[in-house]
């Protein structure tokens, strides 16, 4: 017990890194994600198969490969790169909100493909105007749609978080890591799993109480 | 100029012609049941009258504006200003299923003009009165049966106050009992001689509310007149083998 007092010094600390990461990487990347939806709908051509290209990209590859690349890659790219050193937890927040844009878009697009086109055309006959039947009719749905969709997406991105570990950013697993090492125990990474636990619990309780909030769908 | 004047009417989907050459004037007051078999281009017709599909050809004239003229299209604040005279009723209802009846009523009047709080939320307890769901003012949509969606849908258009209303009546959408309850509505609002557009399988209706029937096949307006001349003396076999199949 005494041990475990010992260790949770460290290892709160490193929960304070990876809750900051969690907070910053939500903050950005939904805005950020649902610009690239939208981008992805746009009428102009070349915008549209940008923000696919990069939902295809990002996508497609690991999300480990794209932080070692901002962190440890972008500096070697001549000319342009003595501009593009990050320091590690900052290249951290760049690569994480990145990648979860481009899976946040997707869970967007998604939610606006489960709207049906009646919906659209109410609100035409209604007189509202597009901005109005955007932010009025269509995005509180959307959002319903994707609810789900975004609490799992929020609780991968908790237990992702340990992918910092890669760039050398003192969280969590870090500092577990570092017990196990020096006293030569598993108690840490027991400690370790329990810290998540407890992050991913209060997560799925937050996202359950929201999702309440929004269920219209009531029965009779 | 009659109220609503449609002349020489076409629109094609693709290769598809949906509306050969239609014409047909409404009065105001007038209760028009618009019948046909499905593809008949009936729905494509009131469709293009609320400007929810462009039209190909032809003019379409209400309250002396031209919503379209000889297939060009004014500016988009006249569309916009010609249309809001119109209310709609849609076959699926289109409620917005995130908001309360209540919410449902009052957020477009609230967008769209100028509105006393007070005077909006009495105005929407008078409208759901009107359909006899004055009880379900808090409920949501998910929580209606179809017959009460679809009144609320039609109390819904009507808190914008439209001279004309435009409806979707394929009751196939309700069942049987709860027809008799928003046929009842609509018999109410020909009562108070708002003029309508009902584009309906339900041939009770077109023969005992409207005062003109519209017979639509092919894409054309193939017969129109009194719901007596139509029913009992139809001119053509295709009308009298349509009236048949309903039965």
């Amino acid at each position: 017990m005494d041990y475990i007092l010992q260790i949770l010094g460290p290892m709160l600390q490193g929960a304070l890194v990876t809750t900051a990461l969690f907070a910053i990487v939500i903050v950005l990347s939904l805005p950020f994600g649902f610009g690239i939806t939208m981008l992805a709908r746009c009428r102009f051509r070349p915008l549209a198969w940008l923000a696919r290209g990069f939902i295809y990209i990002i996508r497609g590859t690991p999300l480990l490969l794209q932080l070692l690349f901002i962190y440890f890659g972008l500096p070697l790219i001549p000319g342009i790169g003595q501009y593009l050193v990050f320091d590690r937890f900052t290249a951290a927040c760049v690569g994480f909100v990145l990648n979860y844009a481009a899976y946040f878009a997707e869970i967007f697009r998604g939610g606006l493909l489960a709207i049906d086109k009646g919906q659209y055309e109410a609100a035409q006959v209604l007189g509202l105007s597009h901005p109005q039947t955007f932010f009025r009719v269509i995005i509180p749905q959307m959002l319903r749609v994707a609810l789900p969709a975004l609490s799992n997406e929020s609780v991968t991105l908790v237990k992702d978080t340990s992918l910092l570990y890669a760039v050398s950013v003192p969280e969590i697993l870090h500092a577990a890591k570092t017990a196990v090492n020096r006293d030569v125990t598993i108690v840490p990474f027991f400690v370790a799993a329990v810290i998540y636990l407890v992050m991913n619990t209060v997560l799925t309780l937050l996202f359950k109480y929201i999702e309440k909030k929004f269920n219209f769908e009531r029965e009779m | 100029m009659a109220f609503i004047e449609i002349s020489g009417l076409q629109k094609s989907f693709g290769k598809l012609e949906v509306l050969k050459d239609v014409s047909f004037t409404v009065e105001k007051g007038d209760v028009v049941a618009v019948i046909g078999s499905s593809g008949s281009g009936k729905s494509t017709m009131l469709r293009c009258l609320i400007n929810l599909e462009t039209v190909g050809g032809g003019s379409i004239a209400i309250e002396d504006r031209y919503l379209v003229k000889d297939g060009k299209y004014p500016a988009k604040k006249e569309i916009k200003q010609i249309t809001s005279k119109m209310g709609m009723v849609f076959q699926q209802f289109n409620l917005f299923p995130h908001l309360s009846v209540r919410t449902n009523l009052e957020m477009p009047v609230r967008l769209t003009q100028k509105a006393d709080k007070k005077e909006l939320s009495a105005q929407c307890e008078e409208m759901l009165q009107k359909v006899g769901l004055l009880d379900k003012i808090d409920a949501y949509p998910s929580q209606l049966s179809g017959g009460q969606k679809q009144r609320v849908a039609i109390a819904r258009a009507l808190m914008l106050n439209p001279d004309i209303m435009l409806f979707f009546l394929f009751t196939s959408a309700l069942d049987p009992e709860l027809t008799g309850e928003v046929l009842s509505v609509m018999k109410k609002l020909a009562e108070e001689h708002m003029t309508m557009i009902v584009v309906t399988h339900e041939m009770a209706f077109a023969r005992e509310a409207a005062n003109k029937v519209i017979f639509m096949d092919g894409g054309k307006i193939l017969e129109a007149g009194t719901p007596d001349e139509i029913f009992n003396h139809p001119k053509y076999p295709r009308t009298a083998e349509f009236l048949r199949s309903t039965l």
